[in-house]
């Protein structure tokens, strides 16, 4: 047997790295394609692949290339890139060593994520307000996980091993492909329903593709729609899925997750002796101030001296007596004063001075009055004509043979008209 | 129902800053003291002789199983 046909792996693998090597070709070679598994090495490398509708290539570009470019490339990302096809002889692999990347529009699925994320946001599935509070002793708790994997068993350990008086319930779900947003959103629903404290809900990391159920509306609303206060977790860190935005606290891994779900024991047991402490001391401290309070009460002055309350009192009543009395002396002093002056007064003095004024006034009136009796002027010789009682004035008022009335001052006569002279005919016809 | 460990350790946490904040008379303090030091034992209670709950997982028919957590490695 020709033992020497038999080559070793390593020498086919140079061999058709050596080929590829030297093909002009794909010495320079220009890529369209959507950035994939994009890992950031420590090193600087950037490791990811490239992919389209049909097909992947593995791509690395080394810390000095990837220092030049001027974006964060992340999965998801529609790119360009130049470079080179090698072989990895130990992996038996060959791949694209990327020399320039420049972004090549956004990816379908990136488009189609910040898309969902605005209508969401602008609808308030994301509302701060919306977000319940964490319970912070749970006693019960959903996990809405794949049943294998490193994200239910990172969980439940965590748990079991910070609060092992908890409970924890799997609700077994897809977490990746195309049933798996109906299936987590019914597990949601499902533990809710079923009553729980808390539920988490994630996976591990993953590309972007794997991850994609939690970018789903459905997940989105089921979230949103749980009564339970909800805690995310999905892939590891910087991944931020639709989920996230909508869950009342978001963890970036599932351990994480398992932590903000629950306390220590060892602190809460700490917690509860620090509050009997501060109990106990509480308490003490009331009845000793009570205690000192009374002790002084009973050391007070009055308690000593009880007569003095007394002393007191007499000492007020004492002095409101004498103020009385001194009341009673400026009063009585008013009245007299006031009584002494009334009889003082000049008309009770001399009651009489009215009355003989009141007849001078009289006398005063009597004299005026005869002064204007119409009958005085008779005294100095004339005397008053009257025919019925009317005082004549003129001699139109009377006529030929009519008796008038003359009365002197001293008695009086009737007489009759023997002719009259006219003395306004007259005097018209003078005019 | 029996309270919870959330509420129980709610209402102890209240009484104690009640009483820190003086407010409280002396018949009353020494009332709610009792009551902090009932509420205290049962949390107590809760945290220490609690069973080690098992995981559990809840089937499509509604089961109640234990559920292994396969060790890590």
């Amino acid at each position: 047997m020709d033992e020497n046909k038999y080559l070793k792996i390593s020498e086919i693998n140079n061999y058709i790295k050596t080929l590829l090597d030297h093909d002009s070709f794909l010495n320079k070679i220009f890529l369209r394609g959507e950035i994939s598994n994009f890992k950031n090495h420590t090193t600087g490398h950037l490791y990811f692949s490239l992919k389209d509708d049909s097909a992947r290539i593995n791509a690395v570009m080394f810390a000095r290339d990837a220092q030049t470019l001027d974006f964060l490339p992340s999965d998801g990302m529609n790119v360009l890139v130049e470079g080179r096809i090698s072989a990895y002889p130990a992996q038996g692999s060959y791949q694209i060593y990327v020399e320039k990347m420049v972004v090549d529009g956004l990816g379908a699925l990136y488009i189609e994520y910040e898309k969902l994320k605005k209508r969401l946001n602008a609808e308030g599935l994301f509302a701060k307000d919306h977000k319940k509070a964490i319970p912070k002793y749970p006693e019960k708790i959903g996990v809405v996980t794949a049943s294998t994997g490193a994200a239910v068993r990172d969980i439940m350990s965590t748990i079991k091993r910070r609060y092992p008086i908890c409970e924890v319930i799997l609700f077994p779900s897809l977490v990746q492909g195309d049933s798996a947003a109906p299936n987590i959103a019914k597990q949601i629903k499902r533990a809710d329903e079923y009553g729980v404290d808390t539920i988490i809900v994630g996976r591990g990391g993953g590309s972007i593709e794997d991850l994609w159920a939690f970018n789903e509306e459905i997940v989105a609303r089921a979230i949103y729609d749980c009564k339970t206060p909800i805690i995310s977790a999905v892939g590891h860190e910087i991944d931020w899925t639709i989920a996230d935005f909508v869950a009342d606290l978001r963890a970036p891994t599932p351990t994480g997750a398992a932590e903000m779900a629950v306390p220590t024991i060892i602190d809460t047991n700490n917690m509860l002796d620090n509050l009997k402490i501060r109990l106990n001391k509480n308490i003490k401290n009331m009845v000793n101030t009570k205690f000192i309070a009374l002790r002084n009460l009973k050391r007070s002055f009055v308690l000593k001296n009880p007569m003095a309350i007394y002393e007191t009192k007499m000492q007020k009543f004492t002095n409101l007596v004498e103020q009385l009395k001194q009341n009673m002396k400026t009063f009585l002093n008013d009245k007299t004063n006031k009584y002494e002056k009334i009889k003082g007064s000049y008309i009770l003095q001399n009651p009489f001075n009215i009355i003989e004024k009141k007849q001078n006034q009289y006398e005063m009136l009597v004299k005026t009055l005869k002064l204007v009796n119409p009958l005085n002027i008779l005294e100095k010789g004339y005397s008053l004509v009257q025919i019925n009682n009317n005082v004549i004035r003129d001699s139109e008022q009377v006529h030929i043979h009519d008796i008038i009335d003359i009365r002197f001052h001293q008695g009086e006569v009737k007489a009759e008209v023997k002719e009259i002279k006219n003395a306004k005919i007259k005097s018209k016809t003078s005019k | 129902m029996e309270k919870s460990f959330e509420n129980a350790l709610a209402e102890l946490e209240g009484i104690v800053k009640e009483l820190e904040s003086g407010t409280v008379e002396l018949d009353d303090a020494i009332n709610k003291y009792t009551e902090a030091m009932q509420l205290a034992k049962f949390c107590n209670e809760k945290l220490n002789n609690a069973t080690k709950k098992v995981n559990e997982i809840l089937t499509d028919d509604n089961e109640l199983k234990e559920f292994k957590v396969e060790d890590e490695g």
